[in-house]
């Protein structure tokens, strides 16, 4: 008996191994927080942002109301309405950047895009600063120049001791009032925006970035790839123009 | 302290290897680890390229690693020899490898996974105890 047993701890240990891997597999955990955790009223004012949503329109039917107006490309009434809860300092947020600009290209008018503030602070120590700054940006109406800046100079600005001076030459590249830029970048809207949205991420059961809504619900994250994001498009395009 | 209760110490520090391992290969495949989190610098890590070789998931690797070095400890406990001789060039490499991946977080990739570092601290404990069971004598 003493001879086998060994074997017998060995098998046992690796069919345990392999049933909690297929439970996990069902069942990831969820622990993360964003600025914004905590439950927060909608601003009931504010100047406008770069882009403006159609009043009276959700960007998705469930959560609570993250910042309004919200910053959005394409008609309101797009079939396909997507909403992304982004950090602008986190790398898969930065991969996905191109794959959505891809999407916006293609889809044009039947497309509706939604970016929401999701910075992870931690462990991205200038997430809350990138959002401030397309936050700051979009008071002037250059959100999303801002926002494109900040991506695809992700790899530039994110090892930087201070980022404050690196954005203020995106804000001058983008052509708007720096010195207006760095008022608004400490002001208690450009905050109250960014904590809105987080709410509105947490009540929707973001738990990291980038997560992906398409007319309200959730894609999996291993669906972002252009080419399989294009098809649940397509399908949602597909769905609307049936009913 | 006898051999074999060294290598039970062995056997159970690749244990807890062998089920981080497995954490980080769930997280891989169902895409969790290259999403941003609260968790320090597992995305920057974890979506390395450094993350898969030759299209395997590193923590994948690791998994068979470990559980290779528990099954081995394991018999060594119960008196294989062969097992016991084994073990000590497979927790070498684990070392290396370890202390290579330390590196790349370091030095490289600029972030640190505490998934990763974990794994890291039990391979240096598992190779410690495998280098003490070498030297004391088994009864």
């Amino acid at each position: 008996m003493k001879r086998i047993l060994p074997f017998i701890i060995i098998l046992a240990v690796l069919g345990i191994a392999l049933v909690s891997a297929w439970y996990l597999t069902r069942t990831m955990p969820a622990t993360t927080t964003a600025v914004g955790s905590q439950s927060q009223q909608p601003a009931s004012t504010a100047p406008q942002t770069g882009s403006q949503p159609q009043p009276g329109q959700p960007v998705a039917s469930k959560g609570v109301p993250g910042a309004e107006p919200a910053h959005t490309l394409g008609p309101a009434n797009a079939p396909a309405r997507l909403e992304e809860f982004g950090d602008f300092e986190c790398p898969p947020c930065g991969m996905f950047h191109p794959i959505l600009v891809e999407m916006h290209k293609e889809f044009g008018d039947k497309l509706h895009i939604t970016f929401r503030e999701f910075p992870l602070t931690p462990p991205h120590q200038h997430a809350v600063a990138a959002a401030s700054a397309a936050e700051a940006a979009g008071m002037q109406g250059k959100f999303w120049e801002m926002h494109d800046l900040l991506y695809d100079r992700q790899k530039a600005w994110k090892t930087q001791f201070d980022v404050r001076p690196v954005f203020e030459g995106y804000a001058k590249e983008i052509g708007i009032d720096v010195e207006q830029y760095k008022r608004d970048l400490v002001s208690e809207y450009v905050a109250k925006r960014i904590t809105l949205d987080g709410s509105r991420g947490h009540s929707m059961g973001v738990t990291g970035t980038p997560t992906v809504f398409l007319n309200g619900r959730e894609v999996p994250f291993e669906s972002l790839p252009a080419d399989q994001l294009r098809v649940i498009i397509q399908r949602e395009i597909a769905s609307a123009g049936k009913q | 302290m006898r051999r074999t209760w060294i290598y039970a110490i062995a056997a159970l520090l690749a244990l807890f290897g062998f089920a981080d391992a497995i954490y980080l290969t769930i997280e891989h495949v169902t895409g969790q680890s290259v999403r941003c989190t609260i968790i320090a610098g597992c995305s920057e890590v974890l979506s390395s390229s450094y993350a898969v070789v030759a299209g395997v998931p590193l923590a994948l690797i690791g998994a068979t690693a470990y559980f290779s070095a528990f099954s081995l400890a394991t018999l060594a406990a119960f008196g294989y020899r062969v097992a016991a001789s084994l073990l000590t060039p497979l927790s070498f490499a684990m070392f290396l490898v370890s202390l290579w991946l330390i590196y790349l977080q370091a030095f490289v990739i600029r972030a640190f996974c505490q998934f990763c570092l974990f794994s890291a601290l039990i391979t240096l404990l598992f190779f410690v105890a495998v280098l003490i069971a070498r030297r004391v004598k088994s009864v």
